[in-house]
């Protein structure tokens, strides 16, 4: 169960990073109130993960799903570059990111 | 360096003092403090989303928060000191680095390339 709320929470950090898209892209104030909220479901369902897993293990499953997820959506949906350079230097970044809350 | 990108570390930056702040604070001039930082973080984070691309500045946001609330840890909290975390700081940095040499403006963003 613990791991189910951690996915869930991993995909909801995913939408709210998609939505901040979305409001950039319409400027819609139901966007923005969707960014709240995915990013809110999003916290919920991390501290209800962390009651029983490990904090750095939590965290670093948490960021790997949500900002990679967010990349990738990026530039699914919304043309982000997929230059093989910012591919690349993103998953540099989210990869020391993952093993610094991994490890601490 | 334009605005930007500033706006990206300074977010990152006021992440560090709410991270801590949700670990460390225990009087409410410090849990103030911890949501004034939450606000101004997201905030910064979400409108340079505006000029660059979200997926980027999502990334570095987390990476750089990550780092730094690592490194005020070791420094000023008594965590161990570990050449590991050393290293991959090191490496963190050269990816967003990296990722600001070849992330163009928004002209380029909406072309869809890059520098």
């Amino acid at each position: 169960m613990a791991w189910v709320s951690l996915i869930l929470a991993g995909l909801f950090e995913m939408i709210g990073v998609t939505m901040i898209n979305k409001w950039h892209h319409d400027r819609k104030w139901t966007s923005f109130i969707y960014l709240l909220a995915g990013f809110g479901a999003s916290f919920l369902f991390l501290t209800i993960a962390m009651k029983t897993l490990p904090m750095g293990t939590a965290y670093a499953v948490w960021t790997g799903i949500g900002a990679s997820g967010g990349a990738i959506l990026g530039m699914v949906l919304y043309g982000e570059s997929r230059d093989w350079r910012r591919i690349f230097f993103i998953a540099m970044v989210l990869f020391a990111a993952i093993g610094l809350k991994w490890i601490s | 360096m334009n605005v930007n990108w500033i706006n990206v570390f300074v977010a990152a930056f006021f992440e560090v003092f709410w991270v801590i702040g949700l670990k460390h604070a225990h009087t409410p001039l410090a849990w103030g403090g911890t949501v004034i930082s939450i606000l101004i973080s997201f905030y910064l984070m979400i409108m340079a989303g505006k000029k660059l691309p979200v997926g980027t500045v999502y990334a570095v946001f987390v990476g750089m928060g990550t780092a730094g609330t690592v490194f005020a840890e070791m420094a000023f909290f008594g965590e161990p000191f570990h050449l590991i975390k050393l290293v991959l700081i090191l490496i963190l940095l050269a990816g967003v680095i990296g990722l600001k040499v070849v992330t163009g403006d928004k002209e380029a963003k909406e072309k869809g390339v890059d520098s």
